[in-house]
């Protein structure tokens, strides 16, 4: 925490004390990532309404500065303005770090002390700003390798390097996110405004972290409260033209040595989302967030901080994907215009649709034993209420079709040593309580039984770095405990009970080298196994979202995976800079949802029937992306996703992987910055983005309903800028999709069934930051 | 050291939370499941009712249904009838009362395989539009083959053809959809 603040910003006192206005401060700035001087940075300072421009080799200088207190906000292209609190007494020199979006080196090195060998890539806070409008999933996609399994826009899940749901973990704020996620219509609970950073590591497994992942981490990380003693903030509205969105985010923190606060509510309504030629009706979504901040350092040593939030959601699903059996989904599949499709707009929400909360509370210290020995103890309560409404007979569309709370207890112990020669040990144990109940106010039997686990594990990492390499290895053994209370299928209904336990074996071992001061390898390799989680056990029934009827198989034994990695790093100076990744995963005993060759038929019609089983999987593929700088202005980064997936048992495709995909960004930046009267628009970035999205051919048509659609491209643009007026850093950005309004559909997305994807959308949005 | 023992006391209060006992669930009223259809055809000029019948008592769950089809007699006009009911429940829900009130938002369609099988609506909603509760079959020559009785949930009712009980345009959902073996002698 304190590192943190520490490796941002690093004062130097210089020569003599002083009295009069005569106080020097100069300083440079650099690229967090690359260490390269940042030119044309602005430099401001609020007290006196005065700026300085860095020059070429990113240094400034101001004069005559009076003794006294002094805000100074740090900007450039491409990152989030940063500010800080400086009291001058005398001639100061400041060392001051930005981080950057478009640069893409920022792997290993960013932490200083690197946290992992494996391979991540994260969003800044000025990219969460820009895109205030995505939810967190939407936001992730800008990453290469992560694709969205959606339902419609609204309700999407993350997808990493071919892995969803329960086998990837997503950390809120250092807590395991807990939920249903068992559905593929369940979007993570999580406001992605409150973050200011996000980072997907993707590696083999995380093994500081519990949960069941067979690769990789999502991290979501708000930021610790600056130690300014006034009252700061920042207040963003942005308003997108398809859905009509109208989104307000607000900020205020402010230090006090007793104790530090920080606020953050974010407010979203969003009516009828469009296609490229008509409304998808009831596709609106509302959203109410709040998270509260508290930090205090009880003694020089122990710091302890409070974490509160809840993330409130309704979410309409498209009216004319809510259908009853196989007959009607196969009538829907004929249709051009989706059934119930109206002229108008609306902002209402009817069924079916969803309302989640998602509520947070979490408590850590963290206790310096010495300069080298850190513990730290987290404990986080989590409940998760959800709810999902269909259309039904006799006005019980206003009861829900499927309601259930979870509750989730979190605790864990951390230790960290580091030796000398660079050698760091971290060690931990955690505990992790899930009680997920089926409320009966239903009247439909449950897909999912009430359960109740129990998952205890420990871990152990070793790591070493010297002047090249960077090494790592570790070992994580876990415990899981379910609890099973599931009702027959048969009449008359009876509880039927079920215990299991399972032991989980984790191990990754990975090495940095740096062979060249240009270029970077990086490799892992890990092993982990995952039990079957109790939806694949047990579910029974039908998943309306799905229109098949879903069932778990009591006899499923835990998955192995085995997954290794490569990833080459290159940079040439600002002229170009490479990367390129390369993944393998076997995993025996994949658990998989599989079509049943025969039908199921009840009085509502026949059914498609799916069953969990096992097979051996194989996912492979790379991620690559290239960015070079055409001219002084002009940059561009290209990026290329492949992906394949392989049942090996049946020698058959993997359902459900991402097609391949590449995309291209072209950016200009208007460095000196545009005259405005007597303000100037600072860091003006207009770039161009283009994404071409490959048909997934590698799928049977007997695998699907359809076949999957065809490839697709989408053009899209953005253009912001920054005036400082006075006190308060004014941001504006405009942001445009699928520009030439494209007609498409995503293999991802469920809706492709019914409907075309999201057509043209424009985000007008400002930010003020005081 | 005094952390260490505050760790400790946490880390046993979860483990007892761990060892509690879950509650039961309380099993939920399926009130609005539909078990049973019953088709009755009384012939208009009297004679002996035919009763098809569709049973299907634990839902979606593995048990096949009961499906009891009819024989009917050629040349002959019948008065058909539908009934739904909640055999779940004892004693069992009659949900043709619901249908019948919310008559606006459902739709029944019929259709055959059954050479010369004649299937009309004989029945309203509020609106002048059918409802299929009540329907009319004739019979003419002697043949075989499958009804397929089809409840939609809010169907567009005013889509083309659909009054017709046409059920290409109707959307909805599909709330019942059953098939009966028919014997025309």
């Amino acid at each position: 925490m304190f590192n943190r603040l520490l490796f941002f910003l690093l004062l130097v006192p210089l020569s003599s004390f002083s009295q009069q206005c005569d106080i020097l401060l100069s300083g440079s700035l650099f690229d967090l990532a690359s260490n390269k001087p940042l030119e044309y940075a602005t430099v401001y300072i609020k007290e006196n309404n005065s700026g300085v421009k860095t020059d070429s080799l990113g240094n400034f200088s101001i004069s005559d500065l009076c003794p006294g207190s002094y805000h100074i906000v740090f900007s450039h292209i491409g990152c989030e303005s940063r500010q800080v609190f400086l009291k001058l007494q005398k001639d100061t020199t400041v060392l001051f770090k930005l981080e950057h979006n478009h640069k893409i080196l920022n792997k290993v090195e960013v932490k200083g002390k690197a946290l992992t060998t494996q391979h991540a890539e994260s969003i800044n806070q000025q990219q969460i700003t820009d895109n205030a409008n995505s939810n967190l999933t939407n936001m992730l996609t800008a990453l290469s390798g992560v694709s969205a399994l959606r339902n419609g826009n609204g309700i999407a899940k993350p997808v990493v390097q071919g892995l969803y749901g329960n086998r990837i973990t997503i950390l809120n704020n250092g807590v395991a996110q807990s939920g249903q996620q068992w559905g593929n219509d369940h979007s993570p609970e999580i406001d992605p405004m409150v973050a200011n950073r996000i980072q997907v590591v993707k590696g083999v497994s995380a093994l500081e972290y519990p949960g069941s992942n067979l690769g990789s981490v999502i991290i979501i990380e708000p930021s610790t409260i600056s130690q300014d003693p006034h009252l700061h903030g920042k207040s963003t509205y942005f308003f997108e033209t398809n859905g009509r969105m109208h989104g307000l985010n607000l900020q205020l923190q402010r230090y006090n040595p007793s104790i530090a606060w920080k606020v953050n509510g974010t407010l979203k309504k969003a009516g009828d989302r469009k296609a490229a030629n008509y409304f998808l009706n009831n596709t609106g979504s509302r959203e109410m967030n709040l998270a509260l901040q508290l930090e205090k350092n009880i003694s020089e040593k122990l710091f302890t901080e409070l974490y509160v939030s809840t993330f409130n959601t309704s979410l309409g699903v498209l009216r004319g994907s809510h259908i009853g059996n196989i007959t009607d989904l196969k009538s829907a599949l004929n249709r051009e215009v989706p059934f119930f499709t109206e002229e108008e707009f609306s902002y209402a929400l009817e069924s079916p649709c969803q309302q989640v909360g998602h509520h947070l509370a979490k408590l850590k210290g963290t206790y310096s034993i010495s300069d080298h020995q850190i513990a730290s103890v987290t404990l986080a309560a989590q409940l998760n209420d959800r709810k999902e409404f269909d259309v039904r007979r006799s006005g019980r569309s206003d009861i829900p079709a499927l309601s259930l709370k979870q509750y989730n207890f979190f605790g864990a112990a951390n230790y960290k040593h580091d030796f000398k020669k660079s050698i760091q040990l971290s060690s931990g144990v955690q505990i992790s309580v899930t009680d997920n109940t089926n409320n009966p106010e239903t009247g439909i039997m449950p897909l999912i039984p009430d359960y109740f686990s129990v998952e205890s594990g420990a871990y152990t990492m070793l790591r070493k770095r010297n002047e090249k390499s960077f090494y790592e290895i570790g070992l994580r053994y876990d415990n899981t405990l379910q609890n099973v209370t599931a009702i027959s299928n048969t009449i008359p209904r009876e509880l039927v009970y079920y215990e299991n336990i399972f032991h989980n074996v984790n191990a990754t071992a990975g090495w940095t080298y740096r062979f060249h001061k240009n270029w970077q390898v990086n490799t892992n390799v890990g092993y982990a196994t995952k039990n079957p989680a109790v939806n694949e056990l047990y579910s029974a029934g039908l998943h309306q979202g799905v229109s098949g009827i879903e069932e778990g198989s009591i006899d499923l034994i835990p998955e192995k995976s085995l997954k290794s990695t490569i990833s080459v790093n290159a940079e040439f100076g600002h002229a170009f800079s490479f990367e390129a990744m390369g993944y393998y995963q076997l995993v025996n005993n994949f658990i998989y949802l599989q079509p049943q060759k025969e039908f199921r038929t009840t009085i509502r019609g026949t059914f498609p029937v799916f069953q969990y089983e096992q097979t051996d999987a194989r996912i492979a593929g790379f991620d690559a992306s290239a960015e070079g700088e055409i001219s002084e202005n002009v940059h561009a980064k290209l990026v290329y996703s492949f992906i394949h997936g392989l049942d090996l048992t049946h020698n058959i495709p993997l359902i459900n992987m991402p097609a391949n995909n590449a995309r291209l960004n072209l950016s200009y930046d208007v460095i000196k910055g545009v005259q405005l009267g007597e303000k100037r628009l600072e860091n003006v970035e207009i770039s161009l983005s283009n994404a071409y999205v490959f048909r997934q051919n590698n799928l049977l048509p007997e695998q699907d309903f359809v076949l999957p659609p065809d490839a697709y491209y989408l053009l899209g643009g953005s253009a912001s800028g920054d005036i400082q007026l006075n006190k308060i850093g004014l941001r504006i950005f405009v942001r445009a999709d699928n520009l030439l309004n494209t007609a498409y559909r995503d293999y991802l997305n469920r809706q492709r069934y019914f409907a075309d994807d999201l057509g043209r959308s424009v985000t007008f949005g400002v930010s003020l930051k005081f | 050291m005094k952390t260490n023992i505050h760790i400790l006391a946490i880390l046993l209060a979860f483990v007892l939370i761990s060892s509690c006992k879950k509650e039961d669930p309380i099993i939920p009223n399926e009130e609005e499941v539909i078990t049973t259809l019953k088709y009755t055809l009384t012939p208009v000029g009297g004679g002996t009712a035919v009763t098809m019948t569709f049973q299907d008592l634990d839902g979606d769950g593995g048990n096949a249904p009961t499906i009891t089809g009819g024989i009917l007699v050629a040349n002959t006009t019948y008065n058909g009838s539908l009934e739904l009911l909640n055999e779940t429940k004892t004693p069992a829900d009659d949900i043709t009362a619901e249908i019948q009130a919310e008559g606006d938002e459902h739709q029944f369609f019929f259709s055959s395989t059954v050479a010369g099988l004649g299937l009309a609506y004989n029945d309203q909603d509020g609106n002048g539009n059918p409802i299929g509760l009540k329907s009319t079959v004739t019979t003419t020559t002697a043949g075989n083959g499958q009804v397929t009785i089809t409840l939609r949930h809010e169907p567009n009712k005013t889509a083309a053809g659909v009054a017709g009980g046409d059920i290409t345009n109707a959307g909805g959902e599909t709330d019942i959809e059953v098939t009966f073996d028919v014997d025309v002698q």
